[in-house]
């Protein structure tokens, strides 16, 4: 039996040959499905190109997110106008006050808007935090009084849930962009801008509702652009 | 205005009624109707000077999301000239602005700089006419939010060209965005829309993804097609569409037209060739193409026949002919002898020989033949056996009442042949039909009555058949005394791998002499015999010692 071992190895080198040619056959395949799988992964590790481009896919998923509330937030408006405000009534709009309005937020281009990173990721978690509340007991008041039809209601609350998803998704990239040193830690420390509205948090609920859903229509839209710009800045290579 | 009073025309009208002077009078007249036409006009004026009217803000728009323009339309200036001003609110601010620019934008409009745009805020809008005396305000204009007047430019620099390589033709359009807009920082997102219209067809709409260029390929050689463009930017209204381009793509089958009609003229004269073949020479085509089918034909009969019907005519003719082979006899195959014989008594010529051949066809394959021969009644129960190849099996005694089996095992197996001393190998596993006459002498040598007999011994090529009907009764083996028809040599003793001693009763050793060690050629039990003392109930082809030899299962081992 051994005799026969040795035979094999060292008797027949065309054997050995064999053998060596197979491990590394095999040692090839590991290796190109190892990096294969590598290639196609999530990027665990730390590679430069690879975070920035899971960043911009975060980013773009972010701004469609952002999109659709506010297509939501859009239509929902103008069926209640269609519905609850059939005459224009301007002198009911002068009094429009948003409970958003204390936030500052830059509204033009060029003016104000030399805002710098931070600061703008900021403005968006302030503004989606001041809508979790409110978008929520106008769904509940909705169901509750049979406002709108069931296409209404549904609505209202899809829009409540994207905007708590898209807070959630914020707080994601904001996490990457800090995990990447784009933007400093001090950023996290205002997670909870709750505590900063705390004095204006109840202001929302004497808002009528066309107010809020304009309000609200008009907030979407910002966080949207909001949403881009800082894309644009980060990440600009991809599609901007 | 007494100079003005319709009486005091008429009296001048009166006093110049003579015809000399009507010419003059009338142009006299026009001249004066001048006059108090202007007159009147001062007059009016000076009277209906009012302040001035309302004017109407028409709309504002804003073509890149920076900047927006207004303009309004001013009301009835009341004779004076007036002077508009725009007045504005933002927001969450009581403060009133004035218009920052009233010229960038043409006239009676007003142009919103960057500095004073502000997205997502409201503002409101009231221009106010001013004239010597006094001023109105127009109705309040609200602007929602800037991002709902915000409509671009058209899409500039739209070219359109036509790629006709590999011949696929399509177009390929190419532009620019609208001036001043900001694509790369991220604030306005812009999407344009493609027009193509082929003739007067419905137009189609395309989508481009790229921001400069596209392709359409789905166009027709020698049609003309017109595009045009238009874009938005972030859900906003669509621009206007842009100046149309007009294209026409090259017809690309009239130059191939020459190359068809060739191709067409030398694909027609094969074709009339073989018309003109088919047609000469149309009955050998039908041959080819259609061969006759032969009609029925038999061997030796004749067509004409059949068709007479004649029924004895038909069936001879069918039958008849036949010659069918004479039908041979059936022969048992089953039936071969198995010879059995002492080569001594081989040669004896016996009157009452019987040769009765039976054999059978062992399990193993062997066929041994048996004949049995009956010599003198006294010595009818003598029987001989031959078995193996060399082996001479000598019975002397027969037994009269019982029938014995002389178990023979024979693995190679040798055709029926009647003479057994040729290649007739013996082994453990095979019957030895030995046929007995029972007492019936006077049966004659025909009689077959087969019976079975002891054997007493087998010595060497000889097998010692019981002549005792006690033979039998001293075995003890259960269940044999119920089949009489086949019964067992005891083996009484095995001695290395080719001697097999078969049990030789006490009581049925009278008269048997003659003794002699057999080997028998237990060809197939060499190695097995080793082994005998493992066989267990069950199948088993081993010889035992002090057991039974036997190829039947039910084997019996002590």
């Amino acid at each position: 039996m051994q005799q026969n071992i040795y035979c094999s190895c060292s008797r027949c080198p065309f054997g050995a040959l064999v053998c060596a040619v197979w491990v590394g056959m095999v040692c090839l395949v590991f290796c190109s499905r190892l990096s294969g799988m590598k290639a196609a992964s999530i990027c665990g590790n730390a590679q430069a190109e690879c975070h920035f481009l899971s960043l911009a896919n975060l980013f773009d998923r972010v701004i469609q997110h952002s999109a659709r509330m506010h297509g939501i937030s859009n239509d929902l408006h103008s069926e209640f106008e269609l519905y609850f405000l059939p005459s224009k009534n301007q002198v009911s709009r002068v009094g429009r006050n948003c409970h958003t309005s204390n936030i500052l937020t830059p509204n033009g281009k060029e003016n104000r808007f030399p805002v710098t990173d931070p600061e703008l990721t900021e403005v968006i978690m302030k503004l989606l935090a001041a809508w979790r509340d409110p978008l929520w007991h106008f769904h509940q008041s909705v169901a509750r009084n049979h406002r709108f039809n069931g296409y209404g209601s549904n609505k209202s609350l899809e829009m409540s849930d994207m905007a708590h998803e898209l807070r959630k998704g914020v707080q994601k990239v904001v996490e990457k962009m800090q995990t990447l040193g784009v933007i400093s830690n001090s950023v996290g420390g205002l997670a909870s801008p709750e505590a900063l509205l705390a004095a204006d948090g109840s202001g929302w609920r004497f808002m009528k509702d066309s107010d809020l859903l304009y309000c609200f229509r008009r907030d979407s839209n910002k966080i949207q652009n909001y949403l881009k710009i800082l894309k644009c800045r980060i990440v600009p290579e991809h599609g901007c | 205005m007494s100079l003005l009073a319709p009486s005091y025309l008429r009296d001048i009208l009166k006093r110049c009624s003579s015809s000399e002077t009507l010419r003059s009078n009338k142009q006299l007249f026009h001249s004066i109707e001048a006059d108090l036409i202007t007159l009147l006009l001062l007059l009016s004026v000076r009277l209906c000077a009012s302040p001035p009217g309302k004017p109407v803000l028409i709309g504002c728009r804003s073509p890149e999301k920076e900047t927006f323009t207004c303009w309004w339309e001013p009301g009835f200036n009341g004779g004076l000239p007036t002077r508009h001003r725009l007045f504005y609110e933002k927001e969450g601010s009581e403060e009133v602005h004035e218009c920052p620019d009233y010229w960038s934008a043409g006239k009676n409009s007003c142009f919103f700089g960057k500095e004073q745009t502000s997205i997502w805020v409201e503002y409101s809008l009231t221009v106010v006419a001013f004239n010597a005396l006094g001023n109105t305000s127009s109705d309040l204009f609200k602007i929602d939010d800037v991002m709902k007047i915000v409509k671009p430019y058209t899409p500039e620099n739209v070219t359109v060209l036509v790629n006709d390589t590999a011949n696929t033709p399509y177009l390929c359009v190419s532009w620019n965005h609208p001036p001043k807009v900001d694509t790369k920082s991220g604030w306005t997102t812009i999407k344009y829309e493609l027009r193509v219209q082929k003739e007067d067809n419905k137009p189609e709409i395309f989508h481009p993804n790229k921001k400069n260029s596209f392709k359409v390929y789905n166009v027709d050689p020698g049609a003309t097609y017109t595009v045009d463009m238009r874009c938005q930017l972030d859900q906003s209204s669509w621009s206007e569409w842009s100046t149309a381009s007009v294209v026409k793509i090259p017809n690309y089958f009239q130059n191939e037209k020459p190359f068809w009609i060739l191709v067409s003229i030398f694909s027609v004269i094969p074709l009339l060739a073989t018309i003109c073949i088919v047609v000469l020479k149309r009955k050998f085509v039908k041959q080819w193409l259609l061969p006759p089918v032969p009609g029925p034909k038999i061997r030796g009969v004749d067509v004409q026949l059949l068709k007479s019907g004649r029924a004895e005519d038909v069936i001879n003719a069918l039958i008849g002919n036949q010659n069918f082979p004479p039908a041979a006899a059936w022969m048992d195959q089953t039936e071969e002898y198995l010879l059995v014989s002492d080569s001594n008594d081989w040669l004896l010529t016996d009157p009452y020989i019987s040769q009765k051949k039976k054999s059978l066809v062992i399990p193993a394959g062997v066929q041994l033949e048996i004949q049995c021969r009956t010599s003198a009644p006294a010595q009818s129960d003598c029987e001989n056996a031959e078995v193996g190849k060399d082996g001479k099996v000598e019975p002397d005694h027969l037994a009269q009442t019982k029938e014995s089996v002389l178990n023979v095992a024979a693995p190679s197996v040798s055709s029926g042949s009647k003479e057994a001393a040729s290649g007739n190998a013996a082994g453990p596993t095979g019957y030895v039909d030995i046929q007995q006459h029972k007492g019936t002498q006077g049966a004659g040598p025909n009689a077959a009555q087969w019976d079975y007999s002891w054997v007493k011994e087998v010595n060497g090529e000889t097998i010692f058949i019981l002549k005792n009907e006690d033979a039998a009764a001293g075995l003890d083996v259960p269940g044999w005394e119920e089949n009489t028809a086949a019964d067992y040599s005891r083996v009484k003793e095995v001695n290395g791998d080719d001697v097999v001693l078969l049990q030789k009763h006490d009581s049925a050793d009278s008269s048997c002499k003659k003794k002699e060690d057999r080997s028998a050629e237990w060809t197939n039990q060499k190695a097995k015999s080793r082994h005998g003392s493992d066989c267990g109930k069950g199948a088993c082809l081993q010889i035992a010692g002090n057991g039974y030899v036997d190829s039947v299962p039910r084997f019996y081992v002590e």
